[in-house]
């Protein structure tokens, strides 16, 4: 699941997937601002058919941060 | 008497030519850039002509990540200003931010993008709306862009004034700049109005020439057979410092910027007044602010709509301002080339000025063959040889905005 978030995010964002890591938030790995986030949240609801909040998922997420919220909504 | 405020670096995006040499070259050849709008199928418009500027991605090193976000106007201002900043020699990152301020003007607004994500709100509902919408379109867009950009954190402002925006954001630059409350400012303007609605708009205001079938005769200020101005898209920003500053860091000094008037005419929604008296009156203060005479001036940059009403009040205010003068100052209106850049004109108006001050060439107004309003000294079809020291630059908006700006040639 990882790398498919990794895949929505670098879509979106135009970011290279390398620049996202499963541990770093994507504050501190590419300096996502609250804008973009909103639209990661929308992308990421698409992609997994899930309802997420924009508190479940914020700058401060990292990958791996984001793969638990969408599983705890299985 | 204001202050003297120098011109340190020029960046251009026009449909002329990218960067000040480009646009030089093809403007003082008089070399038309107008042609039937290719961006998207403009045909039912009553004028479907414009100035455009293509592959504009070809000349930026902006990311894919921040072009998303912006609209094509945010896109030409930071063009325009990284080519300012080069051509001035600046290191940003070496300036002390809160001292760095950025005036820009723009009549529009960024529509390309507001248009794309409007429709797409009626489609898809909300969701389907980029969260940059609300970022991206409205006309102080740029200005946070580039501020954003470069890390920009001093006094700045957004002129919305129709096509008077830039040459008004330009005065109130040297005005800020004359209390030496900043360092330096980046002023001028941009404009991209060759988008389905803002073309929409541009027509319904009615002052657009409607002769799609000869695209490079269409926009003929002064002339006889005039029909209308024409659009262009586009983006003129300039570095303006002290002239301590400048000396103390061994600038090379383009031009002075030493008086700015601005007046409104107060009587119609969409025309000017009829006597051309407050346009007289903007271009008297600007001189007096300038400390010079109506005998100082070189040379006339005129606004130049092709519009009967707009061009012979523009005439009248000339000749009661510059009197027995008026004949002699050779004045032109190079747009007619590529066209009327709206909110960024009076920024491409000065840029050019300044080429020609350097130059001492007139630069030409295509399509002027037989002037409608005679008494004044057209420089037609070809450039003329001529020694500039001083020069006026007209810009008016909507509704009668009148605004003059004097430049002197830089050192």
């Amino acid at each position: 699941m990882k790398e498919r978030i990794r895949e929505v995010l670098s879509n979106l964002l135009k970011v290279k997937p390398e620049e996202l890591k499963d541990d770093v938030s994507l504050q501190d790995s590419i300096g996502v601002d609250s804008t973009e986030m909103v639209e990661t949240v929308i992308a990421l609801e698409k992609a997994f058919g899930k309802k997420l909040s924009t508190k479940e998922i914020t700058k401060f997420s990292s990958i791996s941060d984001i793969e638990k919220v969408i599983q705890s909504k299985a | 008497m204001g202050k003297q405020i120098a011109v340190t670096g020029i960046g251009v995006v026009s449909p002329s030519g990218i960067g000040k040499r480009q646009l030089w070259a093809n403007i003082k050849s008089g070399r038309p850039f107008i042609k039937e709008i290719t961006r998207f199928d403009a045909s039912k418009y009553p004028s479907h002509i414009a100035g455009q500027i293509d592959e504009l991605e070809k000349y930026s090193n902006i990311s894919e990540r921040l072009l998303k976000k912006i609209d094509a106007f945010s896109h030409m201002a930071l063009i325009a200003s990284e080519l300012a900043l080069q051509d001035a020699g600046i290191d940003i990152k070496k300036e002390d931010p809160n001292l760095v301020g950025i005036f820009l003007g723009n009549a529009l607004g960024g529509w390309l993008y507001a248009e794309t994500e409007l429709r797409d709100m009626y489609i898809e509902g909300r969701e389907g709306v980029s969260p940059y919408m609300a970022s991206a379109w409205f006309p102080a867009a740029p200005q946070g862009q580039v501020s954003i950009y470069y890390g920009i954190k001093g006094f700045s402002k957004t002129v919305v004034a129709d096509r008077a925006s830039s040459l008004m954001a330009i005065g109130y630059a040297r005005k800020v700049l004359s209390k030496d409350k900043l360092n330096m400012i980046l002023a001028g303007g941009m404009e991209a109005p060759v988008t389905p609605y803002a073309l929409l708009c541009c027509n319904t205001y009615g002052s657009l020439s409607t002769d799609n079938a000869h695209p490079q005769a269409a926009y003929r200020p002064f002339d006889k057979k005039r029909s209308g101005f024409v659009i262009g898209e586009g983006a003129g920003i300039v570095v303006m410092e002290g002239l301590e500053r400048v000396r103390a860091r061994g600038a090379n000094i383009q031009a002075l910027i030493t008086g700015y008037g601005a007046t409104c005419d107060g009587i119609d929604r969409i025309n000017p007044a009829s006597d051309g008296k407050e346009l007289a009156r903007a271009i008297q203060i600007a001189l007096s602010d300038a400390g010079i005479g109506p005998e100082g001036i070189d040379y006339i940059s005129l606004d130049g709509i092709a519009v009967g009403l707009w061009d012979s009040t523009e005439v009248k205010a000339i000749k009661s301002v510059f009197g027995s003068r008026a004949k002699e100052i050779p004045v032109s209106c190079p747009k007619s080339m590529f066209g009327n850049l709206l909110g960024a004109s009076g920024a491409l108006d000065m840029i050019i000025t300044i080429s020609a001050m350097e130059n001492s060439l007139i630069p030409p107004t295509i399509n002027l063959d037989e002037p409608a309003e005679t008494g004044l000294n057209y420089i037609g079809k070809e450039a003329r040889p001529h020694k500039i020291n001083k020069a006026l630059i007209i810009s008016r908006g909507r509704g009668g905005i009148n605004s003059a700006l004097v430049v002197e040639k830089g050192a």
